[in-house]
């Protein structure tokens, strides 16, 4: 057998190797974390949420914003901290994020988690946002990217 | 083997899922975005970049306006250190502000060392550079404002005109240049000086209004009213009864 066909054959089964590693790695820090998994399994039964999946409603004269998420703790009596799949959602666009400072008499929400907004032919990715004047103004914080199609 | 090569693709493929795919527009911004859903217009914050498949735009600040949906867009407003360009129309600019009403086709370019240059004309500002694409109407205004195609240099404060709307060859049919100081216009043998100078198409003339010079053939003709025929390469110069029309010959060998 040729000598270097036999070495850039190691070379690039190393590589490959090397490669798979890398991905896996970063895909179970990410996204499959096994030890929240184990965890989630306990704390469904004992789970500190104040409220279980909870939903609002931002009322727009136009429109209604549905809010909801796996998980709710009052913060004061106005605002709750609403946690694990917070989606916001009207018939124009839809939010997804991990936090929401939900704020229930001023109707506003704040977020400082990774988000994802998404309308008709249009995604804007961005590191949190705020909600204002009934879903009227909604501020995208940080490096924010926005895709038209 | 390909097991490995095929779990290598569906990551590369899962990192990837924000790249912007043929036909869509791309946005990214250092520092958010705010959007006005009832007022109908987005501001996209500092060091802003948008890339499609054939337009590019760089500013710090951009206020988009729209219609239906955010994609709807109808007029684009950037400022700071604008940047831009069209693979499509063949066009670059620059400026300090640029204002894009899309329905219109009405481009404006504002600020120190503006420029805009498509495939036949070369637009140069240190106020306005105004482009109606529809129309042709165009207009320059500030000082050293500088228009260039293929056989023309316009030179002044104001610049104001029509393009023909030949897409192939655009020409102009009517111009009115102005500068307190003196205009210029340079076509293919003539020089021309005046502190008002107008060009109708429909007549063929130049028309020079006030120190009017004539710069041509090595003679050079001063005045105070002057008109060039182009269809017959003629001119003519009038003097008032205090001045009178003055002719130099040029030595072109010293």
């Amino acid at each position: 057998m040729n000598f270097f066909l036999y070495i850039n054959r190691k070379l690039v089964f190393i590589f490959g190797i090397a490669v798979i590693l890398f991905f896996l790695s970063v895909i179970f820090s990410k996204q499959v974390n096994f030890m929240n998994v184990e965890s989630d399994k306990y704390n469904k039964s004992l789970s500190k949420a104040d409220i279980d999946l909870p939903r609002f409603t931002i009322n727009n004269e136009e429109k209604k914003i549905y809010v909801s998420a796996k998980e709710g703790n009052f913060l004061n009596s106005n605002k709750i901290l609403l946690s694990k799949n917070v989606r916001f959602r009207s018939n124009d666009f839809s939010i997804e994020t991990e936090e929401v400072v939900f704020n229930r008499t001023e109707q506003t929400a704040n977020s400082k988690s990774k988000s994802l907004f998404k309308a008709k032919n249009t995604i804007i990715s961005s590191y949190g946002f705020d909600i204002f004047d009934k879903g009227d103004k909604i501020i995208f914080y940080g490096k924010s990217f926005v895709v038209l199609k | 083997m390909s097991s490995i090569f095929k779990l290598i693709f569906i990551c590369i493929i899962s990192l990837s899922s924000f790249a912007r795919e043929i036909g869509e527009t791309e946005i990214t911004t250092d520092d958010g975005i705010e959007v006005f859903q009832n007022e109908q217009y987005y501001l996209l914050k500092k060091n802003v970049k948008i890339e499609s498949d054939n337009f590019t735009l760089n500013a710090d600040n951009v206020k988009i306006d729209f219609e239906n949906n955010l994609n709807d867009i109808t007029e684009l407003n950037a400022e700071g250190t604008v940047k831009f360009s069209s693979s499509e129309f063949n066009l670059k600019g620059k400026g300090d502000k640029l204002k894009f009403e899309v329905r219109y086709e009405k481009l404006e370019i504002r600020g120190s060392d503006s420029e805009l240059i498509t495939e036949n004309i070369e637009m140069f500002s240190n106020g306005l550079i105004k482009v109606n694409n529809l129309t042709g109407e165009f207009s320059l205004l500030g000082k050293n404002s500088k228009l260039i195609n293929e056989n023309i240099i316009i030179i002044g404060e104001s610049i104001e005109g029509v393009f023909s709307n030949n897409s192939n060859n655009k020409e102009i049919t009517f111009l009115n240049v102005f500068d307190s100081n003196l205009s210029y216009v340079k076509n293919d043998d003539s020089e021309m000086y005046a502190k008002k100078i107008n060009y109708d198409d429909e007549t063929a003339l130049i028309e020079l209004i006030d120190d009017v010079a004539i710069i041509r053939d090595g003679e050079k003709i001063v005045g105070d009213y002057g008109t060039l025929d182009t269809k017959n390469n003629s001119y003519k110069i009038k003097s008032s009864k205090k001045s009178k029309v003055k002719a130099i010959i040029i030595n072109n060998e010293q």
